[in-house]
């Protein structure tokens, strides 16, 4: 069991090494593609059986005894600093199955959709994919907190570089450098929380954690990191950026695995959050907000993956609020079917950009019949994200609801329900203005390549029967699941119906201008209120403190360096006249200190004259 | 006739303060020298008288001492005014102020 974690998880950093290592291969184009995709197929095996071997354990159902390969790190004094190693249970094998199951689906992918790039682009772009998969692998295996960190953050760094792959791009090395700052101050939060709970309460364990003082400290820390790596409101504002990458890498970074990591890490680390009490309720209230206004954005986006990237926010809001009502099977069970839908829905709509040349929905137009199979993928993708049922999104979404009814946490509840409408209706928007409407100018037929249609295929059944895999789901985390039809359910089916039938009265047919009095609202939400909002804080608030401490150092501390140093320039100038070079002045300064002495000698008594008169 | 101790410091005393105001006025480097030994025989004065009036020869014999170190001292001044006079052509002692800051 250990062996399969460590070929899966080691199997990417040897494809990572050798694209490194020979300059011949990585420049060599597809065939660097080819080698990479071949390692991840591998690693892909191996968490597959490695998942399947964790199901078989009987002890693993109920989230106990897990296998651990771990060596110490620093040790000192019969401890240590840290393990390194790997954990093996149901959350990490359930995890590095789907992370590597995207990878190696959006790698295969990749070979279609990257092979008109120069061929040293190819070999960096894999180079960087093995990277990550091993990244975020060594993330989700990880024994304790410590070397998760380190996972999350060399995730980080493959989510700039792959970011800013079209780097000669201005706004997309922008876009990239936004996305490192943004979750690089989330991080501090969660350093911070790293290293208060080593303070405190002595361990970087994942469990194990008693409720105490300061548990309730380290797990908010915690969900900062995490608010900054899955896009939560108000830290998402990079995530919409982060689609100047290439779409396959949105698909699996910014869709599937890596913001995921947040939610993942909250899974992880649940016995913390689950021992901080009352604060686990501030998760929801901010992922629930985050579903809701991240929804709303969406609703305005012509961009097709400015729309999907706004969906993800939303959607990692669901898992988050699914958490904070104490239900780690809630958001686990979502990241899984969101991880396949997601992935679907971003390469599909990577094999429309592929094919029409362009991200806006209005220049697409009548997909359904000039690109048929993507078109269906799609569709399929937005009906599991919509939550319609029989689709995998529908049985998660719905148990998010339901946990949110049951904790009677109401505002979050509205929110989330809310968000499902606008979600239906924002998806029923792209499919029926994108692959429904009437093309703008190109009627012609499209193609998509086998390498990208393949991958695209499997993750459609998996977003179709991933909700099927509940209770296996819930053995993994360690709870129960059994499908029930509930009040909260009902309700969500009626906002998703609702939303698709609104997009369908308005999008449907001929244009309607029914809600044309909406448009001033939707300008001010395309034209990013919150970027602004950064902005103005950053320049009234930063920019302000930033000038008051340049003063400061200009004048206050400046100001006394070169005082001291003109005093003392100043004092040589004039000490210097002291010394004229004639003998005669410095006989009359002698013979009057002599003088001045004798006379001090003569009138004063006691041990002062006895200095200079004589013998007291 | 014997003169009293007091005569002899009063007079050693008058040299002294002839020799500090030729010391402070003189311009020229010889008239210093001579001062400075004015001083220093005044100091001299003292000694012997000292030595006459307690009875001990100590005082005679740091005397002898005294004025042969003085000698050795006007040498070596005698002998710097004359390179002063070779290198500038002039004793003058405020003129020679080649040492300012």
């Amino acid at each position: 069991m250990i062996a399969l974690a460590s070929a899966a998880l080691l199997l990417p950093l040897a494809s990572f090494a050798l694209l490194a290592a020979l300059p011949q291969l990585r420049r060599g184009g597809l065939v660097a593609g080819v080698v990479s995709s071949a390692f991840a197929l591998v690693s892909l095996t191996c968490a597959t059986l490695l998942l399947l071997d964790v199901a078989a354990q009987p002890g693993m159902e109920t989230g106990v005894a897990p296998v651990l390969w771990v060596r110490d790190w620093l040790p000192h004094a019969g401890t240590s600093l840290a393990r390194l190693g790997v954990r093996v249970d149901g959350v990490s094998a359930g995890m590095t199955f789907i992370v590597s199951l995207v990878a190696s689906a959006v790698q295969v992918y990749s070979l279609g959709y990257m092979a008109h790039e120069g061929k040293p682009s190819i070999g960096r772009y894999f180079a960087w994919q093995s990277l990550f998969l091993f990244a975020m692998l060594s993330l989700v295996l990880a024994p304790d907190l410590l070397q998760a960190f380190a996972g999350w953050e060399l995730v980080g760094l493959c989510s700039y570089l792959l970011i800013g792959f079209y780097y000669q791009k201005p706004s997309a090395a922008k876009a990239a450098v936004k996305a490192f700052w943004v979750t690089k101050f989330a991080d501090m939060g969660l350093l911070a929380g790293l290293v208060l709970m080593r303070w405190k309460l002595g361990t970087w364990e994942w469990d194990g954690i008693e409720p105490g003082p300061y548990v309730a400290a380290v797990a908010l820390l915690i969900f900062v990191g995490a608010m900054g790596k899955s896009a939560q409101f108000p830290l998402h504002v990079w995530l919409p950026d982060a689609m100047e990458g290439p779409t396959p890498v949105s698909a699996l970074l910014h869709a599937a695995t890596m913001v995921a990591a947040g939610v993942y890490l909250i899974v992880r680390a649940f016995p913390i959050f689950e021992a901080a009490g009352p604060a686990l309720q501030v998760l929801a209230y901010v992922g629930s907000l985050t579903a809701f206004i991240a929804a709303c954005t969406a609703v305005v986006q012509d961009d097709i993956k400015k729309v999907l990237a706004y969906s993800t926010c939303s959607q990692l809001g669901y898992m988050v609020a699914g958490l904070g009502a104490g239900s780690a099977m809630a958001g686990y069970f979502h990241l899984t079917t969101h991880a396949f839908f997601k992935a679907l829905l971003f390469l599909a709509a990577g094999a429309a950009i592929h094919a029409v040349h362009s991200n806006s929905i209005k220049d697409m137009g009548g997909l359904l019949r000039r690109l048929p199979g993507g078109a269906v993928l799609f569709i399929t993708g937005a009906l599991a994200l919509m939550g319609i049922p029989g689709f995998s999104g529908f049985f998660s979404k719905d148990l998010i609801l339901e946990v949110l009814e049951e904790e009677h946490l109401w505002v979050p509840f509205a929110l989330c329900l809310a968000s499902a409408g606008l979600t239906a209706f924002y998806m029923g928007r792209v499919i029926f203005v994108a692959y429904l409407g009437k093309p703008a100018h190109d009627t012609g037929k499209l193609h998509t390549p086998w390498v990208m249609a393949a991958p695209m295929a499997v993750l459609a059944v998996l977003a179709i029967f991933a909700g099927l895999l509940g209770p296996t789901v819930a053995g993994l985390v360690g709870g129960e699941y059994h499908f029930a039809l509930s009040p909260a359910g009902i309700a969500a089916l009626v906002f998703a119906f609702g939303g698709l039938g609104v997009a369908w009265f308005l999008y449907g047919g001929a244009p309607r201008t029914t809600f044309d009095f909406l448009a001033p609202v939707g300008a001010f939400i395309r034209s990013g209120p919150m970027d602004k909002l950064y902005e103005t804080g950053w320049r009234s608030g930063l920019l302000v403190v930033a000038a008051a401490a340049g003063w400061w150092d200009r004048y206050i501390v400046d100001g006394l360096m070169n005082l001291t140093g003109w005093a003392v320039m100043e004092g040589g100038q004039r000490a210097r006249r002291l010394q004229t070079g004639k003998a005669p002045d410095y006989v009359l300064v002698v013979v009057v200190a002599l003088i001045v002495l004798a006379a001090w000698g003569l009138f004063s008594t006691g041990a002062t004259a006895g200095v200079v008169g004589g013998a007291p | 006739m014997n003169p009293p101790l007091a005569a002899w410091l009063l007079m050693a005393a008058a040299l002294f303060c002839t020799g500090v105001y030729g010391l402070l006025t003189r311009r020229n480097t010889i008239a210093i020298l001579l001062s400075v030994e004015l001083m220093a025989n005044a100091v001299n004065v003292n000694l012997v008288a000292f030595s006459r009036f307690l009875g001990d020869l100590a005082g005679q014999v740091f005397t002898l001492f005294a004025v042969s170190l003085t000698v050795a001292e006007v040498v070596v001044g005698l002998a710097i005014v004359v390179l002063l006079y070779r290198s500038r052509s002039d004793i003058q002692a405020d003129r020679a102020d080649q040492l300012r800051g």
